[in-house]
């Protein structure tokens, strides 16, 4: 018999996902995946998850953004694992250590200076095309809301100010 | 009338701004209506603010809620990333009393408070639930007659499927549904549940975000659509501008492009007005699609 030996001990955030504990890499998950199929450098027998759990720092591989948290993958796991979770582990580990792509840094400045993903100038263009009133930043909402950033920590540099 | 505060998110009123306008047009004729404010932030998003921050993510969409609390509204939104956030928050909070005190915590300093006392339903939902297919169906002006759709309900509104509890999330049913209580005929094809592919983009696979948008448009033309509808404004951009960008890869989608049209738009199609009336010409895709309309308004 053959036995799958992984390259590393798993990773810390792997490990505290108890759902990960059950998985057995049936590739399930990876098939029923929507979107990787279309990531031609994937195949069945090399997966999503397998690379995940061999890899030393998943956190690190930027594929994890590519999960768009469908969970086709929850609902056709055959050991109720929830693959979902643990991406959305790994994207948040990664965002606090700096390994995150650039955009989600950029996606983050840009809601917290606004409120909104989407710069109010690019959306007052189309708003003014389509004959409707501009859209104004709400102060208020806005203070709120980095007032949140900060006490959650996805703000910590304005914490030191 | 059915009172909701408007949870406009942030892609339509930047992106899709036409269908905001509408929105305020449309709803209305079918006891839907809609109140604005502009204390809402972004709801924030399922796939990259939950990413960054699961306890950020949580704790603005309760401030979100606590908003619609203060004003004592229940919110409707028109987004399925919005739905999936607001839905999962407000379904965690109620829930779960530790963790809402500990949000509260954070939320204590804005001034705002999650109670608990508001539902937060997706335009899908309050169709289903509120005023019925049956009902909708009274109201149809001009039904569209020999027009062949492929409807994408999207994924965040069918999972997860404990909290949302709108339809099967394997084999969804509801949006077809509703297409076919326009007057029109569903389509079924292979493809119907998959992802937009919009993450994929997002994670800078150009490529492969390219080969997704190829795979439905061509599925969902080779099982007879003349048109995709959805009801989430994410994978609107990403069937309508994704398909022009991805048409410079594949020549088959240059030629022959399926036109998309936002579940409002289909709505208000059936609903008497006319492809200038819904901003058709804002969409990148403008291709004419028969149009057979009863009534003869629309052509």
């Amino acid at each position: 018999m053959e036995v799958i030996k992984l390259k590393y001990d798993k990773n810390e955030i792997l490990k505290k996902d108890k759902s990960t504990e059950v998985c057995f890499k049936c590739s399930t998950c990876s098939k029923f995946c929507p979107i990787t199929q279309f990531v031609k450098r994937y195949n069945i027998e090399d997966s999503f998850v397998t690379q995940l759990f061999e890899a030393e720092k998943p956190e690190a591989l930027h594929d994890v953004w590519m999960c768009c948290a469908c969970e086709k993958c929850v609902i056709t796991c055959p050991q109720d694992t929830n693959p979902t979770d643990v991406f959305t582990n790994l994207k948040e580990k990664a965002y606090q250590e700096g390994l995150a792509p650039e955009i989600i840094y950029r996606l983050v400045e840009q809601l917290l200076l606004e409120s909104t993903v989407y710069g109010l100038k690019f959306a007052n263009m189309a708003r003014k095309r389509a004959g409707l009133k501009e859209l104004v930043k709400n102060e208020k909402a806005s203070k709120e809301l980095n007032i949140i950033a900060r006490k959650t920590g996805l703000s910590q540099e304005q914490e030191k100010e | 009338m059915l009172n909701y505060l408007f949870f406009k998110g942030c892609t339509i009123p930047a992106s899709l701004p036409a269908i905001e306008k509408l929105s305020f047009e449309v709803l209305p004729e079918i006891d839907i209506n809609l109140t604005e404010t502009d204390e809402f932030t972004c709801c924030p998003d399922p796939i990259r603010i939950q990413g960054a921050n699961q306890l950020f993510w949580l704790s603005a969409a309760a401030r979100n809620i606590a908003v619609a609390e203060e004003k004592q509204m229940d919110i409707m939104t028109l987004c399925n990333g919005c739905e999936n956030t607001l839905a999962i928050a407000n379904h965690k909070l109620k829930n779960d009393n530790d963790l809402k005190n500990r949000i509260n915590e954070i939320l204590k300093e804005t001034g705002k408070e999650f109670k608990g006392t508001v539902k937060v339903k997706h335009f899908l939902q309050v169709l289903k639930e509120d005023i019925g297919l049956e009902n909708l169906k009274k109201r149809i002006k001009t039904p569209l007659i020999e027009l062949k759709v492929a409807g994408h309900p999207g994924c965040h509104i069918l999972m997860p499927n404990e909290i949302l509890k709108f339809d099967n999330p394997v084999d969804p049913e509801f949006y077809d549904n509703f297409i076919e209580t326009l007057g029109a005929t569903p389509i079924d094809y292979l493809t119907k549940n998959d992802c937009c592919g919009v993450s994929l983009g997002l994670a800078g696979e150009k490529e492969a975000s390219n080969n997704c948008i190829k795979s439905k448009i061509i599925d969902a033309r080779n099982s007879g659509a003349q048109i995709i509808s959805t009801s989430c404004p994410s994978c609107f951009i990403q069937f309508d501008t994704g398909q022009f960008i991805a048409s410079r890869d594949f020549p088959e989608l240059k030629e022959n492009p399926l036109p998309i049209l936002f579940s409002i738009e289909i709505l208000a199609l059936a609903m008497g007005r006319t492809l200038d009336d819904i901003g058709y010409n804002f969409h990148r895709v403008k291709s004419p699609f028969g149009l057979n309309v009863q009534g003869g308004k629309s052509k």
